[in-house]
């Protein structure tokens, strides 16, 4: 992997490589460039994972045209494709060195520290939804404890935006979620259910179910849970299943002209 | 393009979550929870994740100003330190040492907050000294 990275920084095959180093016992993400050659030797596979992917729109946002190598795992591949679906990234100035990904149902040798449950308190599973269930076992609860259970859940938000704020496919330079008319300032918990509602129906054929907002969440909310939900009535109504292409989503954007007014920038106010 | 990632801790009160900088051409754009840090694991409140908000704002004093005749002006530190001390000395004269109180903060270091508790004792006089996190 690092002979391969340092080839395509030699070569001018990528500008630039965001991997992870090791740095003070903590992996984190790490760019790697052709003036700094020998430290690809210190490139590593996190077990900790960020989202690459929304680094690199960064930095694409900056500079277009800067071509980019990304090490990716399976839900980096997945985000990559739906970014370059909505126009984020371009897929000619992007190389992938794909590793192994996290353990799952379906995989079970992986990388990735994340995704070994974590033990969930008895009053959680009494009164709440379980992060870890299967989300066909939570489509079994009847509609009136379902919608207790997930209230339960969605009460302990403490609106900090973690969620929206690590999404790698969460770009908009508006978000509904700041938006006053839509979810109310000024109170915790924002207004529930509307605030995950929002953001779950934007997560409609866009999330690619990395885990990384559960992951991110200090309150435990099953957020994976709910956007599998979302995404399984895109399956079964357009047959689309989100990231395993570059193709397409149903939810393009309507027309060339946007005809929704944006919101009105509010000057700030300095008193002097 | 430079783009480098600097490991820091959040400054905003006294748990000391690990925060992680996204600095593209020497400008922050983005904070980032460190996944791998014993204190957040991975996790940051909402005033966390827009450190560096504060940091790129057009707001941000850059400069000590003082209040004359009801407006701000902006001087230097040394003018600005200059007129503090004189109207403390002023106040301590008049009304006494108590009269003055010292509230640091969590957001500043250990030392400084021993330093700021000196000033207080030392300095001025008193034991009128508090602090955001003494809860």
């Amino acid at each position: 992997m690092n002979n391969r990275v340092k080839a395509w920084l030699e070569e001018g095959t990528i500008d630039i490589f965001l991997g992870y180093k090791e740095i003070d016992h903590h992996p984190l993400p790490y760019c790697f460039t052709r003036e700094r050659l020998e430290e690809v030797e210190d490139l590593v596979v996190s077990p900790a994972r960020y989202s690459l992917e929304k680094i690199a729109t960064h930095m694409a946002a900056v500079d277009p045209d800067v071509k980019i190598g990304i090490l990716v795992r399976d839900c980096n591949q997945r985000a990559l494709n739906v970014l370059y679906i909505w126009n984020q990234l371009n897929p000619n100035n992007i190389r992938t060195e794909s590793v192994n990904c996290c353990p799952s149902r379906l995989k079970e040798h992986g990388d990735c520290s994340y995704l070994e449950p974590e033990n969930v308190g008895p009053y959680k599973k009494q009164v709440g939804v379980d992060n870890i269930l299967p989300l066909e076992d939570v489509e079994m609860y009847a509609k009136e404890e379902g919608f207790d259970r997930w209230m339960y859940e969605f009460q302990k938000c403490i609106k900090c935006y973690g969620c929206r704020n690590i999404c790698p496919v969460c770009f908009c330079k508006e978000c509904s979620l700041e938006h006053g008319e839509l979810v109310k300032t000024g109170a915790l918990p924002p207004d529930i259910p509307i605030f995950h509602l929002v953001r779950a129906v934007h997560m409609a054929g866009r999330c690619i179910d990395c885990g990384l907002c559960e992951d991110a969440c200090p309150m435990d909310i099953p957020l994976r849970l709910l956007y599998q939900k979302v995404n399984k009535i895109v399956m079964d109504l357009f047959d689309y299943e989100t990231g395993t292409s570059a193709e397409q989503s149903p939810f393009s954007i309507l027309g060339d002209t946007v005809k929704l007014e944006p919101k009105p920038i509010q000057p700030a106010r300095i008193d002097n | 393009m430079e783009c480098k990632f600097v490991p820091s801790v959040c400054s905003y009160c006294g748990t000391g979550c690990g925060v992680l900088f996204e600095v593209i051409n020497g400008k922050i754009v983005s904070t980032l929870p460190m996944k791998t840090h014993p204190v957040n694991e991975g996790k940051l409140c909402i005033k966390g994740w827009n450190l560096h908000e504060h940091v790129n704002s057009s707001l941000r004093l850059t400069q000590p100003s003082v209040k004359t005749f009801g407006r701000f002006i902006k001087t230097d530190w040394d003018e600005a330190i200059q007129l503090t001390a004189d109207r403390f000395r002023e106040i301590i004269e008049k009304y006494g040492p108590d009269s003055i109180g010292v509230l640091v903060s969590a957001k500043i270091t250990n030392e400084e907050n021993y330093l700021a508790q000196k000033f207080a004792r030392a300095a001025i006089g008193t034991n009128n000294v508090d602090h955001c996190a003494r809860l």
